[in-house]
Parts: structure tokens; C-alpha cells; sequence
């Protein structure tokens, strides 16, 4: 990316965003799957996590990719459910709701945090054309 | 002819050598060989510049009008689309109304 580029900070602060809206996506998906006890695989739902990396030298973030959290499943002792194991236990999703919500706070905040470098950076271009008058 | 060739930095430039008309980054001016610009070309590379600006605010027109027929669902490019736009209009208005006060003041001038 062009360094002497007046757009640059824009560009940057919008792939931040679009990484932190991507991050959302797989939180809400880890979270409406916190109880399904089966993915389709033969096992229950698996924890996703997003991971980034930068965008080239000084440029943005993007999604690098999207891993499974390989943890143990949760037992659940449940010996009616026709799921359950000799000793009565359903295997439940390693999803963990307080975590995903921690998650989802850092996002939020992210999103602001670029929101507001966005902003500031318009007032600052603005204060520059001021001089033009 | 109309000429706006101000050499407004020549004094200054003992001041700071590294900035003036001869430093990298900013255009040449007022040497001996090279043609002086008119206030026609000036009025020509604003119209260039007004035709780069209309690019910009198509654009982000077509991105507002894909995310309301539901073509495009990301809401950050029509953001960044209208962002530039509007910076660079912007910058367009301010450069503009230089150029109107210069003409004004020129045409005002006592013969």
C-alpha cells in the first residue's frame, strides 16, 4: 500500500472493520450452536475461533482464517435423552457462553475503536482544508 | 492573460531549505525554460480534477444503490465509498472557491 496516500488511514480503518464484523459472525455462530448436540458429523458442535493477520506492510487486517477449538466436549448427565452414552452422559458442544460473550465485548469495542480512528481521521483531514479558507 | 504564478515562498526560502518550490514533492515553478501556466490551465487541470471527484461520487452512488437492492450486503464499502467522496468534494469545494477569490480579485484591480 501507497504510504504518501491521503486515503490510506480510511482503507485501513475499514478493513478493521470488516474483520471485527467477520469476528461477530463466528461468535454468533458459536453461539447459537452452545447446545447442539449434534453438527452432522456424528459429534456435537465444535467451538470456532477467527484468527488475523495484517494486510502487507502497514496496511489493514483481514481474516486469516478460521480454526476449531479441538477441546474436550462437555458431559452432561442426561440418561433419558436417547444420545446418551452406557453411563448416561450426552456429549455437549465446548462451547462456554461467558467466553463468547467476553469475546464479543472486545469485538464491540474493536468496532468502536476503528469507528472513532475513522472519524478522527476525517476531522483531521477537515481541519486541513480549513486552511484552504 | 491572467496569470496566478505567485511565487509567494521565494523569501522564505532562506528560512527552510528544505521547503520551497525546489524541493521534492511539490511542483516546479517560475524557472527560466519551462512554459508559465495560465489561469486557463489552471481552470483545465481543476476540470480534470472535477471529473476524478464525479468517478468518486459514482461510485459510492453504486454502492448505495446496491446495498439498497440488496446486490451487495456490506455495509463498511459503502461507508468507505461515501467517506472518500465526500473528502474529496471537499477538498474539490475548497480549491474552487480559491480559484473564484483569485479571478474576483484579479478582475477587481484598479487600472
Amino acid at each position: 500500500m501507497e504510504v504518501n496516500n491521503s486515503f490510506g488511514p480510511i482503507d485501513i480503518a475499514i478493513s478493521g472493520l470488516r474483520a471485527q464484523g467477520r469476528q461477530m459472525k463466528v461468535i454468533s455462530s458459536n453461539v447459537a450452536n452452545a447446545r447442539t448436540a449434534d453438527s452432522g458429523k456424528g459429534e456435537p458442535y465444535r467451538r470456532l475461533e477467527a484468527t488475523f493477520k495484517t494486510d502487507g506492510d502497514l496496511g489493514g487486517v483481514e481474516l486469516d482464517q478460521i480454526v476449531t477449538d479441538m477441546s474436550e466436549f462437555l458431559k452432561v448427565l442426561d440418561p433419558g435423552n436417547p444420545m446418551a452414552d452406557v453411563n448416561g452422559y450426552v456429549s455437549m458442544p465446548n462451547v462456554s457462553l461467558p467466553v463468547e460473550m467476553i469475546i464479543m465485548n472486545i469485538a464491540t469495542k474493536m468496532y468502536q475503536a476503528n469507528v472513532a480512528v475513522l472519524k478522527r481521521y476525517q476531522q483531521m483531514l477537515e481541519t486541513t482544508l480549513e486552511l484552504l479558507r | 492573460m491572467v496569470n496566478v504564478n505567485t511565487n509567494v515562498a521565494g523569501p522564505l526560502q532562506s528560512v527552510k531549505p528544505g521547503i520551497g518550490p525546489n524541493s521534492p514533492g511539490m511542483p516546479k515553478i517560475g524557472s527560466a525554460d519551462e512554459k508559465k501556466s495560465s489561469f486557463a490551465d489552471t481552470i483545465k487541470v481543476a476540470g480534470n480534477y472535477i471529473s476524478k471527484v464525479d468517478d468518486l461520487q459514482q461510485s459510492s452512488d453504486m454502492s448505495i444503490k446496491d446495498l439498497l437492492s440488496g446486490k451487495n450486503e456490506d455495509i463498511t464499502s459503502v461507508v468507505s465509498a461515501v467517506a472518500k467522496a465526500d473528502m474529496s468534494f471537499k477538498l474539490l469545494v475548497g480549491v474552487r472557491n480559491k480559484l473564484i477569490e483569485a479571478y474576483k480579485q484579479t478582475m477587481n484591480m484598479p487600472l
